[in-house]
């Protein structure tokens, strides 16, 4: 019986020809937006692979100098040198020498590697750097905020596979559904089918069955589309693991919808009414309350603007310029084992590059930490209000299971500081020590490693938004069952 | 096979019946007659179990309607004014689906074609959409459903009203076939002429009571109208 009536429904439905038009668009709108979301992750991995190969260049070149330079000193035997100032080519040591030169005017490009379903929901990854310079001198918080901005829209902001499942899937579950009853009702067919020895519960629950599994299709479907249209990392089983949550949120989040749609249905109201109060609906859970989300994050906790940095940043420089003098003492103060032996100071331009860039990092970082500790409470907000809508705790989700959430990067941020303090310390040691660089020494720089996340921390991180979703949906679809003896069938 | 015992319900204090008793054999077409909001539709959707009754019992088949529903209505067909089908299926497809709802899977593409035959439906009609079916076609699929369904009791709510003469006519035909199998028919109908051409039992209905009961038998054409008019008044 549930299999007669679920086969029937989906003839029926599959001869309305507005839900293939909707269906067309709704897989028209995810592969482009998965091709256009896989080629902006292409572009980023390229970019970011583009830039190290080009440091990775410059400093071959550098260790090429300084190979020749030491087959040199062999042959005359001469000492091998530090190069103080920058010497024309065969005059003197080579800047490859000087480890201030090699630290600060090459960079190791460091990349938060995407997950293979990056392309899937762009998340908070346009404001984020798609890859960090990381150099002597330069503190983190001066190359991560050069591009700094104030992101009014915490949540979907971008055309992505996130914002197609977002917004338009469930306009696609509530024309199956929005009618579930009513129309039957209005058409008078309901009565008929009710002559028969079905009850009201059972011809419901086959409804649903239909439409649920064209649902459950209709996602894997939409799903396997996107991550094949993108095909990134299809090879890596953490891709599949995530591709299975990306499942099992996008049908709770379908489900939500269903049943609305059917808890709505339940009250006895005409097509028209069902209809207009699941647009509503829609258009508070999905436009309104996300957009109010952002706006009042963003107003009660605005971060510095990126112009508040570049001045202060800029004040800086000027006063630690003022100041050379002053900033290279108070350098030498803190770092009494550079102070270099022999007569004077080391008046050199990296020296006291390094001690300025130490005076503006100074400076800089209370604004860095205003910024990071605004950052930290807009999304704070945006976590704790998610559960005022389903979309809200859905971009959430994917964003943590595309691996493009703030949490991740954050993660790789401070794995950032952490590498960033290796590379600078290990050449400026080396260079405040004037110790000159070897050819051998190229191969021990340090090396940026990204550790991966465990993936229970995805998973816990997941699970507030995940579990929220699913209470929802439990709330809504547990609600229509007592509801559905006192449905009215006979038109009047 | 239809029976109702002190069959009451009400509308808040508005009592749309008031103890109704009635009594349909197998081989009776008993035509229920009255004015509007008599209570006739009242009388056939407590059968079909689509309202609860106030007080009372509704049985089909000496089955309790409300005691089990579904068990009742493997007996039952119903027909109402308009018989209303899914209209981007064909009228074929339209039976099968029914007959099945009803528990009937046993049947062939070809038997289905020949219930639509035997209700007079038009041959090439039977693969086109029901959207493009006039309303008698539609009837006429309502009883080939009956049919399929081997039904033991109909219930019909005015179901020739808006019909031509003749398909009138035909379909008051379908129905003494039926009867003549064995069905128990209960019609509501303002049809006083088909009543007591096709019935063989009428009842007059009036503000949820049943105020009399004849026998097509006894009275003639002007007789049922002159008793109908007489307790309208
Ligand atoms: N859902 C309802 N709520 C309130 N009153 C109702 C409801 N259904 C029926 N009634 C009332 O019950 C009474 C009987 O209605 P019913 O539909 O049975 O009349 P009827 O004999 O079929 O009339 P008609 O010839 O117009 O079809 C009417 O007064 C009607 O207004
Ligand atoms: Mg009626």
């Amino acid at each position: 019986m549930y299999r007669l009536i679920a086969m029937h429904e989906t003839r029926a439905l599959a001869r309305t020809w507005a839900l293939w038009a909707i269906l067309a668009l709704l897989v028209f709108a995810i592969a482009f937006a998965a091709w256009s979301g896989g080629r902006s992750v292409s572009r980023q991995l390229k970019g970011a692979g583009d830039a190290a190969s080009y440091e990775v260049g410059l400093r071959d070149r550098m260790r090429q100098e300084t190979a020749e330079y030491e087959a040199k000193v062999k042959a005359t035997g001469g000492p091998y040198e530090f190069a103080t100032v920058r010497h024309a080519p065969g005059q003197g040591p080579p800047q490859g020498t000087n480890a201030g030169a090699v630290g600060a005017e090459t960079a190791a490009y460091i990349a938060l590697p995407p997950t293979g379903l990056a392309a899937l929901s762009i998340g908070q990854s346009d404001i984020q750097l798609d890859y960090l310079p990381i150099t002597m001198g330069k503190s983190l918080a001066m190359t991560a905020n050069a591009e700094l901005e104030n992101p009014v829209n915490l949540l979907a902001g971008s055309f992505d596979v996130a914002f197609v499942v977002i917004f338009l899937l469930p306009i696609f579950i509530l024309a199956m559904t929005y009618d579930l009853l009513s129309s039957e009702r209005e058409r008078g067919t309901l009565a008929m089918v009710l002559a028969h020895p079905v009850s009201l519960r059972k011809l419901m629950a086959s409804k649903l069955m239909a439409r649920a599994a064209i649902i459950l299709l209709v996602v894997t479907g939409l799903g396997l589309v996107a991550v094949l249209a993108v095909g990134n990392y299809l090879e890596t089983p953490e891709t599949w693991l995530r591709f299975a949550l990306w499942i099992i949120v996008t049908l709770v989040y379908s489900m939500f919808w269903f049943a609305l749609a059917v808890l709505v249905n339940i009250y006895g109201q005409s097509s028209s009414t069902n209809g207009t109060i699941l647009a509503g609906a829609w258009l508070i859970l999905v436009v309104i309350i996300p957009t109010l989300i952002s706006l009042v994050a963003t107003t009660i906790y605005p971060v510095p603007s990126r112009m508040d940095l570049t001045v202060a940043a800029r004040e800086a420089q000027t006063a630690a310029e003022k100041n050379m003098d002053k900033s290279l003492n108070a350098f030498y103060a803190e770092h009494l084992e550079y102070v270099p032996a022999g007569d004077q100071r080391a008046m050199d331009f990296m020296t006291l590059g390094q001690a300025s860039a130490n005076t503006i990092e100074k400076a800089l970082s209370p604004l860095y930490a205003e910024f990071q500790a605004r950052r930290g409470q807009q999304q704070g907000l945006v976590q704790r209000s998610q559960y005022l809508s389903p979309a809200v705790m859905m971009q959430l989700a994917l964003n943590e299971i595309s691996g493009t959430s703030s949490e991740r990067y954050e993660d790789f941020l401070q794995q950032a500081a952490k590498f960033r303090t290796e590379w600078n310390d290990y050449f400026a040691e080396r260079f405040l020590r004037q110790d000159p660089l070897r050819p051998a020494d190229y191969d021990s720089f340090p090396a940026f490693r990204y550790q991966p996340e465990p993936f229970s921390v995805v998973l816990k991180r997941l699970a507030p938004s995940l579990s929220g979703l699913l209470i929802l949906l439990l709330g809504v679809a547990l609600v229509p069952l007592p509801g559905i003896r006192r449905y009215q069938v006979a038109a009047r | 096979m239809l029976e109702a015992i002190d069959l009451r319900k009400s509308y808040g204090d508005h009592a749309a019946l008031e103890g109704l008793n009635l009594k349909v054999k197998a081989g009776d077409i008993y035509c229920l007659l009255g004015a509007n909001g008599a209570g006739k539709t009242t009388t056939i959707n407590l059968f079909l179990n689509f309202i609860e009754p106030t007080s009372g019992t509704a049985m089909v088949n000496g089955i309790d309607v409300t005691q089990s529903p579904l068990e009742t209505k493997r007996y039952l067909a119903y027909i109402p004014e308009q018989v209303m089908l899914y209209g981007n299926l064909t009228g074929i497809e339209n039976l099968e689906y029914f007959a099945r709802l009803g528990g009937h899977a046993e049947y062939s593409a070809a038997d289905y074609q020949s219930f639509l035959d035997r209700v007079g439906l038009q041959a090439n009609a039977a693969h086109l959409r029901v959207r493009t079916y006039s309303k008698g076609m539609r009837q006429k699929v309502g009883v080939a459903i009956a049919l399929a369904k081997q039904a033991k009791a109909l219930l019909l709510d005015e179901p020739t009203s808006g019909l031509d003469p003749k398909a009138s006519n035909e379909f008051s035909a379908l129905l003494l076939q039926l009867r003549n199998d064995g069905a128990a028919i209960l019609m509501a109908t303002h049809d006083l002429f088909r009543a007591k051409e096709t019935g063989n039992r009428i009842g007059i209905m009036k503000s949820g009571r049943l105020v009399q009961e004849l026998s097509t038998d006894e009275v003639s054409h002007a007789d049922v109208e002159r008793i109908y008019l007489e307790h309208m008044h």
